[in-house]
């Protein structure tokens, strides 16, 4: 028993054996990750593997069936969505999912309200606390734009960004609520092999100078096995691979799951 | 954990100065604001007839209600059609405390304000008396009501979304109307009160035939202090954390809950500011006419929410616009004005403003002015039409224009905007 108590204290984030079904469908099956604080997780498999359904139930979207979603020795599971971004978990999305007609900057500062100091009072009546902290959001703000390199079109609404720039600010904004575990879902879908580029040096450059760690899902094997010391892979639900981007590479069962089973059997 | 670098010392210190300069800055508009209001009461209120000094009053309680209610319609993206219910909570709430509470504490019901809601050409030297006080705690009460209200009806029907909350909010505007027509219809004389005393007289809200008798303290003066209250209300909750917090949750929910907005939390607290601010109005608007349940009916609702989506959903400055075309629209259309002139001068602003892109705007509104000055000339009197003509001018505006006045933003936005669009490096 205090061996697993302190085991489970070592890694900064820990799932186990979680499980979810839609009816008869079992879309997650027995998951389990572990990530110590700076790690680069990958997330991988086939379309439908259920990668975006964990992140869902990671972030309170979805709860799990059975097992545990533990931050820092916490149990995250039965939290609503904002209360686990509070706890330290942020996430982009697949699809997606600016605050469209807010400017950039307004969606960076609006994922950093959860750390504000002052209360609506403080607001109505503009007490100080109230300005001291604004200002302070703002920047916290103007610093993530300029890392991210979306300082210069900060008062842009958020709609009028090239698709890139959109994905660009999604991960500033999940930044901008502090994270300690930073979910990247799909950040390189639909970028043209230059924009990916970027997109790699970018996520090296937030993992120096963020103290986060960070689990990625992409659909893209090259950048993932480039990026990630650690890999993942699900299929149906199912954990079928897990361990370095060379082991991952050798295993039968990933193979087949994205290849199909190797022909005249 | 993963806080950033501490601000440079030489930044902490701009930031400072900010803090003073902003705090000293937001002193000023409540100023500017009680002083207009006490111009329009004491210098302009005078040289208007008392049918226009009523619109001027109509116009104040409108844009309250306006400006409320795009807190929860427009920087909230909740679709909430019950605000007269609210209005309705206010307005019965600060009539009784007023009425019932004058002959408590004064003996009698009559008007005895000081200068500050002295109707025109009543000489008084006081400038705040005990009637005025007890019709700013009959005001502040009904607000107080109407923000539980909001808290009993936002509470369990928030969780419902788009039709479904707008059919909730609905129902409870007409239940609110219902049981005030329900309220036993004798309202209590003096001698009355005196017999049955308190709290026996409170259901006595004159059901159906109405509750008259209010002293009506309800001057240019105080609905315009209470515009700027609200106006300052709105504007600070806008820009700032909180209001952003609530424009998240209508350009995203899921979004906005991923990246920490508690969303159940600050929906409540947006019907609630809402509701509260619709109480002020209905408490104002009680101390200026005969109050009758019918009057907080859907279609008070509706001309509401006509004003917010008009102003453009989430605007301030849009709503009060709205809200003063919507009440002054159907008066000035008793007596069918010659429009060409406006026409002209709002297509000339046009063409500065928009150059090209005011061709089609421009084609439409010249059009629009020939039908109309044709239709006047064939058919002489069309004021027995103006509901129709201020229906089909709403269908236009809606056609021309679909996210209203200013969409989400400011009127001061499109200025800025200008300046962005010419230094900014992306189309």
């Amino acid at each position: 028993m205090t061996s697993m108590t302190s085991m489970m204290s070592e890694a900064l984030f820990h799932i186990e054996n979680v499980s979810l079904s839609f009816g008869g469908l079992k879309a997650v099956v027995d998951f389990q990750l572990r990530m110590n604080s700076g790690d680069l997780h990958g997330l991988i498999g086939p379309n439908g593997a259920g990668k975006t359904t964990i992140f869902n139930l990671i972030t309170g979207v979805y709860q799990p069936d059975e097992g545990f979603i533990h931050l820092a020795g916490k149990p995250m599971q039965g939290k609503a969505p904002w209360a686990i971004a509070y706890a330290g978990i942020a996430r982009t999305f697949q699809n997606i999912r600016l605050f469209p007609d807010l400017s950039v900057i307004d969606n960076v500062r609006t994922a950093n309200h959860l750390r504000k100091k002052h209360t609506l009072l403080h607001t109505l009546l503009r007490a100080p606390r109230h300005l001291t902290d604004e200002q302070t959001m703002m920047d916290r703000a103007t610093e993530l734009l300029d890392v991210i390199g979306l300082l210069h079109v900060k008062d842009h609404l958020a709609r009028n960004l090239p698709y890139g720039d959109q994905r660009r600010l999604e991960i500033a904004r999940a930044l901008a609520t502090l994270p300690k575990v930073l979910l990247l879902d799909e950040p390189a879908a639909g970028m043209n092999p230059s924009e990916k580029k970027s997109l790699i040096t970018l996520i090296q450059k937030i993992r120096e100078q963020f103290d986060v760690t960070i689990l990625l899902i992409d659909h893209d094997m090259n950048l993932v096995m480039n990026l990630c010391e650690h890999i993942t892979v699900l299929d149906h639900g199912q954990i079928i691979a897990a361990g370095t981007p060379q082991q991952v590479q050798k295993s039968d069962e990933v193979i087949k799951a994205y290849l199909g089973e190797p022909a005249g059997e | 954990m993963s806080e950033q670098a501490p601000l440079q010392p030489d930044l902490a210190n701009s930031a400072n100065v900010t803090v003073t300069t902003a705090a000293g800055r937001s002193a000023l508009f409540p100023l500017i604001g009680l002083a207009v209001a006490f111009v329009l009461h004491r210098f302009i209120a005078p040289m208007l007839s008392p049918y226009h000094a009523g619109l001027a009053l109509d116009i104040g309680v409108n844009i309250i209600l306006a400006v409320s209610l795009t807190i929860v319609n427009g920087y909230t993206g909740q679709f909430s059609i019950g605000h007269a219910g609210f209005m309705a909570i206010g307005a019965y709430t600060a009539g009784a405390t007023t009425y019932y509470g004058s002959i408590l504490f004064m003996g009698h019901y009559d008007f005895a304000g000081g200068i500050l809601s002295a109707p025109i050409g009543m000489e008084t030297t006081s400038f705040f008396t005990g009637g005025d006080s007890l019709f700013l705690a009959g005001c502040i009460m009904g607000g107080i009501m109407a923000a539980l209200a909001g808290l009993i009806v936002g509470l369990p029907s928030i969780r419902l979304r788009g039709d479904y909350l707008a059919i909730v909010t609905l129902g409870f505007g007409e239940i609110m109307r219902v049981l005030l027509e329900q309220s036993p219809e004798q309202i209590l004389s003096i001698e009355q009160v005196k017999q049955t005393g308190f709290p026996g007289v409170v259901p006595h809200l004159g059901g159906a035939i109405g509750f008259g008798r209010i002293p009506q303290y309800a001057s240019l003066f105080w609905v315009y202090a209470f515009v700027t209250l609200t106006l300052i209300v709105a504007y600070r909750l806008k820009f700032s954390s909180h209001g952003r917090a609530l424009l998240a949750i209508r350009e995203n929910e899921v979004a906005a809950g991923a990246m920490g907005v508690p969303i159940t939390r600050y929906k409540v607290i947006a019907f609630v500011i809402a509701a509260a601010l619709a109480g002020l109005a209905g408490g104002l608007f009680a101390h200026q006419v005969r109050l009758i349940p019918s009057t907080f009916g859907f279609q008070k609702s509706f001309d509401v929410l006509i004003m917010v989506v008009l102003g453009g959903l989430g605007s301030i400055s849009g709503s009060i616009i709205a809200a003063a075309i919507v009440t002054l629209l159907p008066e000035v259309l008793r007596d069918p004005p010659s429009i060409w002139p406006v026409m002209l001068g709002l297509i000339v602003v046009l063409a500065i403003v928009r150059r090209k892109r005011a061709i089609r705007p421009t084609i439409i509104l010249a059009l629009v002015t020939i039908a109309w000055e044709v239709l006047r000339a064939v058919v002489g009197d069309l004021s027995p039409y103006r509901m129709v003509m201020f229906a089909l001018a709403l269908i236009l505006m809606m056609i021309l224009r679909p996210q209203g006045f200013f969409g989400i933003h400011e009127i001061w936005d499109y200025w800025k905007r200008k300046k962005i669009a010419a230094n900014g490096a992306r189309p």
